[in-house]
């Protein structure tokens, strides 16, 4: 039993995210400021509240926001305890029958990237009225950032304390109990930290769908009636609970002295020894299998259930929608339309955020006083949800491109900056020291040092961005443009075209998983090249 | 905490082998390898490193399976051993849980070999290897020495019959390394477990052994074998004189093994 830790397990210093409190505090204080600021020189252009509005607003409407509050936070607790216990079970099988990894984890990508925009409507018609959407939408948002992180703590213990379970003639079980189980906790938590503000998310997305009350229904009602005051403060509302979310778990694994690594989700190892033709027949293997599963599993649930075929397609129905029917041309070609206009928004504003995170966390590093005043701020930042920034961007820059391009951006830029920025500090310090005595200049520190070192940080949060840059999209056509993936699937659940509807759900999620695969397979050429020890299973 | 007058079994390797992986890429890591360890003695194995000195510890432990060969403790096998709780070891690095406490780490030694929890017994053998006031700290609050001393505790609570240590103060700098030279041997011979200790140090091997088994390179086998007497503690003539024979045995062991690739290259 050799057990190595996984190398693609980035665990940056604790001190990183304790930065000095003042600095931490000047940050802050100097993002209301200039928010303030901001909204004082746009006055009467009714793009911007501040503050000060806010608060005004907020005391005023304290009782409608605390009931709706109350209703969302119940959806997103609970949809948060069934998507985390979702994802133990999951890592669980997965530990305790390794072969199935590769299809248990290809699996659980493609469930993650269903668009929540469709999933919502679709959820909606099987449910009914009722919190049955938003605690799923909930779950469905949480499980995988949960599920990842915990199939890395499964394994990440050296060698030796498994031989010292063994050594005293105890098996497997014990091993499991007394090391994976505990050696686990900390990845646990990681990933509680991150699906806390994931979950409040879900549910609010899940009340965009026709619920009845609710914080989601508050900020649908604001934005329609342009409502500038009231979206600004119900998007600070929900901002602030997913701060208080993150940091109540972040302070949880503190008090626990629960040694917490930093973890960027890893890299599914690549299967199978042998050469290279051996391992493509395996993974294609793999991919056959997954699509099986799949497959299996849609038209199972669907049966099982005995769900009405008028809304709850199956494999065969959009098979004749797409390929055999007399207008299946017509159908494709609709599906082609709509997802050249999302591509055209979607592209830019991917490589966009993640560029504008990777450079000014390179900026950053050349000023470390200021990157301890921003990266609290963009910790924060990382964890509000889409839907609260999109009707402000929305608001800001209007529903063409501008608008469209930069909720994409936003949306990745302060996970790419946050996972940067640690990665940039990843370097080790004998190779600065080694810098330091040929007399490098700062720029060749970057260059020659910290780059290679960040990489590993960066294609992760490359990774994690392709479903997060179809999400925030999709989010943003269906509120906003009214064009691309998005509308379409808004349009079609109301209008009841189910067949169009889920043919577009398949075709976004089978695309939101190639892409990451698509990155992932990238990080894998780069990496080979640049940082060859980080792909060792 | 109660002194134990036994001694630990003879240890007999018979025929013993190890070949890592197979076909072109196996590594032979030890040499069929006949030796045993007399009953309640402390032997050093030493050699170059790579030579397959671990592997021999770890089969003795049950952790690997003799690819031919046979081990046998006292009649009984490293399984049976392993089963009755009747064997400790210690590594490199102390590998300590993180997650426990230093008496959390001790205990659990207890409990994996099945034997009824004992908190007096526990904290008395934290004592005895010096970390008395320490029974509450956690792993990462301590120096490199004393996660060492942490794990010699952990190893001797089970009154282990066989005691393997493989490279125990490998990681720690030269100070500690005398220190705890000094400090523990008298626990481990009070024990009266049969010991196997692994060690790059030839002085560390000839201060604390009964006798010392030099190894050639890859695949291991036996160079030397010298025993120890008493009278050699470290300062005296005759501790020089072995330290300077080791180290002779251990160059020539180094050399054969050279000349052997270089023929079979030929
Ligand atoms: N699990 C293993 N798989 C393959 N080769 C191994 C394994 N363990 C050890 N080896 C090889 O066996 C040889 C002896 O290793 P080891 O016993 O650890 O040496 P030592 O402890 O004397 O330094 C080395 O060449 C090592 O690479
Ligand atoms: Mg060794």
């Amino acid at each position: 039993m050799t057990l190595a830790a996984p190398p693609s397990t980035l665990v940056a210093p604790r001190a990183l995210l304790r930065p000095d409190r003042a600095q931490a505090l000047a940050g802050a204080v100097g993002a209301l400021a200039l928010w303030q600021l901001a909204a004082l020189a746009l006055a009467g252009s009714y793009l911007l509240a501040g503050p000060v509005d806010v608060v005004r607003y907020l005391s005023a409407n304290w009782g409608l926001i605390s009931r709706a509050l109350g209703i969302t936070l119940e959806n997103a607790v609970l949809g948060f305890v069934a998507g985390n216990l979702a994802a133990v079970a999951l890592a669980l099988i997965v530990a305790l029958a390794p072969r199935a990894r590769m299809v248990v984890s290809a699996v659980a990508l493609v469930v993650f990237c269903l668009p929540l925009v469709a999933t919502g409507p679709i959820l909606r018609v099987l449910y009914g009225p009722g919190p049955g959407p938003q605690i799923t939408l909930a779950a469905l948002a949480v499980y995988y950032t949960t599920f990842i992180p915990l199939l890395v703590g499964l394994r990440a213990a050296p060698a030796s304390w498994f031989d010292l379970v063994a050594l005293y003639g105890r098996g497997a079980w014990t091993a499991f109990v007394q090391i994976r189980l505990m050696a686990a906790l900390p990845y646990l938590l990681a990933g509680l930290q991150i699906a806390a503000p994931a979950a409040f998310l879900g549910a609010m997305v899940g009340e965009f769908t026709g619920a009845e009350r609710g914080m989601g229904v508050l900020a649908l009602r604001a934005m329609r009636a342009l409502d500038v005051e009231a979206t600004w403060a119900i998007a600070s509302v929900a901002a602030a609970v997913a701060m208080v979310a993150y940091g109540l778990v972040g302070w949880l694994s503190r008090a626990t002295a629960l040694a917490r690594p930093e973890l960027l989700v890893a890299l599914p190892p690549v299967p199978g020894a042998g050469g290279a033709g051996r391992r493509w027949l395996g993974n294609a293997g793999m991919v056959a299998i997954t699509l099986l599963v799949l497959i299996g599993g849609w038209w199972l649930a669907m049966e099982a259930f005995g769900l009405n075929r008028f809304f709850a397609k199956r494999p065969d129905d959009l098979w004749a929608f797409l390929v055999s029917a007399p207008n299946a041309a017509e159908n494709r070609a609709l599906l082609r339309d709509a997802s050249a206009q999302s591509l055209v928004y979607l592209v830019p504003g991917y490589l966009a955020g993640l560029g504008l995170g990777a450079a000014l966390a390179m900026v950053l590093v050349l000023a470390p006083g200021l990157a301890g005043a921003v990266l609290p701020v963009a910790v924060a930042l990382r964890s509000v949800p889409i839907v609260t920034t999109a009707p402000l961007i929305v608001l800001a820059l209007g529903r063409g491109a501008a608008g469209t391009i930069t909720i994409v951006a936003v949306m990745i830029f302060f996970p790419a900056l946050v996972a940067c920025l640690q990665g940039l500090r990843q370097t080790p310090g004998q190779v600065m020291d080694v810098m330091a005595t040929y007399g490098a200049g700062p720029f060749t520190r970057l260059w020659q040092a910290r780059i290679p070192a960040m990489l590993p940080a960066f294609f992760a949060a490359a990774r994690m961005s392709v479903p997060a840059a179809v999400l925030a999209i999709t989010v943003a056509e269906w509120l906003a443009t009214g064009t691309g993936l998005g509308n379409l699937m808004a349009l079609t659940a109301s209008t009841s075209n189910y067949n169009l509807l889920w043919s577009a759900v398949v075709l976004v999620a089978l695309g939101s998983a190639l892409g990451y695969a698509a990155v992932g397979a990238l990080e894998r050429a780069v990496l080979a090249r640049v940082a060859p020890e980080q792909l060792r299973d | 905490m109660a002194e134990r007058a036994t001694t630990g079994p003879a240890i007999r390797c018979t025929a013993l082998a190890k070949r890592f992986g197979a076909g072109a890429g196996a590594v032979d890591a030890v040499a069929p390898l006949d030796l045993t360890f007399k009953a309640g003695a402390m032997t050093a194995l030493v050699g170059p490193s790579g030579c397959g000195k671990s592997t021999v510890l770890r089969m003795v432990a049950g952790l690997e399976a003799p690819t031919a060969g046979e081990i046998d403790m006292g009649g009984e096998s490293p399984a049976q051993m392993q089963a009755q709780g009747a064997m400790a070891m210690a590594f490199q690095d102390a590998s300590l849980l993180p997650w426990r406490s230093v008496r959390g780490n001790v205990a659990l030694a207890r409990k994996l070999a099945r034997q009824p929890a004992d908190t007096d017994a526990v904290d008395a053998m934290i004592a005895r290897v010096g970390l008395a006031g320490f029974e509450a700290a956690k792993p990462a609050a301590l120096s490199g020495g004393m996660r060492q001393r942490v794990a010699i505790a952990r190893c001797l609570v089970t009154q282990p019959r066989v005691l393997l240590l493989d490279e125990p103060f490998g990681a720690v700098d030269e100070l500690t390394r005398r220190r705890l030279n000094v400090e523990l041997p008298p626990l481990w011979q009070a024990a009266g477990s049969t010991t196997l200790l692994v060690t790059h140090s030839v002085s560390e091997a000839v201060t604390l052994a009964d006798r010392v088994v030099v190894f050639s390179s890859r695949p291991a086998q036996v160079v030397a074998d010298i025993a120890i007497p008493p009278d050699a503690t470290p300062g005296s003539d005759s501790f020089d004189a072995l330290v300077t024979r080791v180290s002779a045995e251990l160059a020539r062991g180094w050399d054969e093994a050279g000349a052997d690739a270089k023929a079979a290259a030929q």
